[in-house]
């Protein structure tokens, strides 16, 4: 079960454009999905299910707008409707499935639930995107685990310790207690450290800032859960001293991780990660850098997940510990839960 | 013309109605609950068809005589209006008999 009224990252508008007249097969929350771009240039999503004879619409060609089945040609538009077949009248074809479709920051948002309470007001809305203030650097990753599970592990980053002990790992992080709280829908985990050496990523990013790799920080991670899978975690550090996460912007480096969360099935999900700056906005090349380090250190935690999904799927019996460490991921998972009640109620009185 | 032209007289009270074959000259009944290619199957007929549900056109048929009833989604709006031609596999009648060309 998924939270399905609500919007989740489909994929890049860059994605789409890379396959060129190639339309996009996904499946999210468990619905088979074909995105392409319209006759507008606007980005179109349906069942990716020709009615014809059932062939996957995703194995076809867009062509001037409209995406024609690679079995025998039926052409279906962005409604959902079949628009044109070779030697037909499709007047009595039955329709499939539409989705809303929303662009903005450069992803595609769709809507998989109920398309009747399909609002774009509801897209979430980030500072730090389409501002030159900022940059953004991201890549895609298809997990192989439980959505949720990615939830837990980033609603408690004391795993950075061990699962990432050569770039943004270390014991200060164990030490130091977190505190979790939940406002309204939104689960906040967060964990200052004072006085410590930074670890290899941060001393990387102190030097692209121009500050002293070796000089003493405060460290922060603020991690911020809203429904349905989307956390952004503050995370940088200040020279000590200078007020930490409220420290003004020439004694710290700090930036933003982005991460959208869009479940495939039960056990597999797509996951969308990304890191937006405030400090050298401009610098491509830091950009470039700063993807590849935090792709390997989201690697290091995809490895994980899997073999924890693996582990979960052979000893399906076991009950898990909840430990201290363990809030933020309850508290998100408790908001889904809660949102899965209220989708499913409202389901049964229409 | 007599009244009792059963091509001219409207369909039974039951929904029923009769199915008459020009070229075999064979008149076949059609009860509600079937549809006339089904009973032309049942009698041995072997026409052409696909998907039974008044989409895809391949046994759309000339009507000789009586008024279909058309329920297809194949043909226009104004083909329906000249009652020359029907889906066999989901349309009906709107008089008590029709003479389809076969």
């Amino acid at each position: 079960m998924f939270i399905k009224n609500t919007w989740y990252v489909a994929c890049t508008e860059a994605e789409l454009e890379a396959l060129g007249s190639q339309p996009l097969g996904r499946t999210i929350c468990n619905e088979r999905m074909v995105f392409f771009k319209g006759p507008d240039g606007q980005v179109a999503a349906v069942e990716d299910f020709c009615p014809h004879r059932g062939a996957p619409l995703s194995l076809g060609k867009v062509c001037e707008g409209k995406l024609v089945c690679g079995y025998h040609g039926l052409e279906m538009g962005c409604e959902g409707r079949v628009v044109h077949m070779p030697g037909q009248r499709v007047r009595g074809f039955p329709a499939v499935k539409a989705y809303a479709v929303a662009q903005r920051y450069g992803f595609v948002w769709v809507w998989p639930g109920d398309q009747s309470k399909a609002d774009q007001a509801q897209l979430p809305r980030f500072e730090f995107f389409d501002n030159p203030a900022w940059a953004y650097g991201g890549g895609l990753y298809h997990v192989k685990a439980d959505y949720r599970l990615m939830i837990d592990n980033l609603m408690d980053l004391t795993h950075e310790t061990y699962v990432h002990a050569n770039s943004i790992g270390q014991p200060e992080i164990d030490e130091t207690p977190c505190t979790t709280s939940v406002e309204g829908d939104q689960v906040i985990l967060q964990r200052h450290m004072t006085g410590i050496q930074a670890p290899p990523f941060w001393q990387m990013a102190m030097s692209a800032n121009g500050l002293d790799p070796q000089a003493k920080v405060d460290r922060w991670q603020i991690c911020r859960f809203t429904p349905p899978s989307h956390i952004m975690i503050d995370v940088g550090v200040a020279l000590t001293g200078h007020g930490g996460f409220d420290a003004p912007p020439e004694h710290k480096a700090y930036s933003v991780v982005v991460d959208f969360i869009t479940p495939e099935t039960e056990t597999s999900h797509w996951y969308h990660w990304g890191m937006a700056r405030q400090f050298k906005p401009h610098d491509a090349e830091l950009t470039l850098k700063i993807r590849e380090g935090q792709g390997k250190i989201f690697n290091e935690d995809m490895e994980m997940l899997q073999l924890q999904q693996a582990n979960i799927t052979r000893w399906p019996e076991r009950k898990l510990l909840m430990l201290n460490i363990d809030s933020g991921g309850v508290q998100s998972r408790r908001i889904i839960d809660r949102f899965l009640a209220k989708e499913q109620s409202s389901e049964t009185t229409a | 013309m007599s009244t009792s032209d059963p091509t001219q007289t409207p369909i039974h009270a039951d929904g029923s109605f009769e199915v008459h074959l020009q070229k075999s000259g064979q008149t076949l009944k059609v009860d509600p609950a079937q549809s006339i290619l089904s009973v032309l199957q049942a009698a041995g007929h072997e026409v052409p068809f696909s998907c039974s549900q008044g989409v895809c056109g391949t046994c759309l048929t000339p009507v000789i005589a009586g008024k279909p009833d058309h329920w297809d989604m194949f043909l226009t709006p104004e083909e329906q209006e000249a009652n020359s031609q029907m889906l066999i596999c989901c349309s009906r009648s709107q008089t008590a008999r029709l003479v389809l060309d076969l």
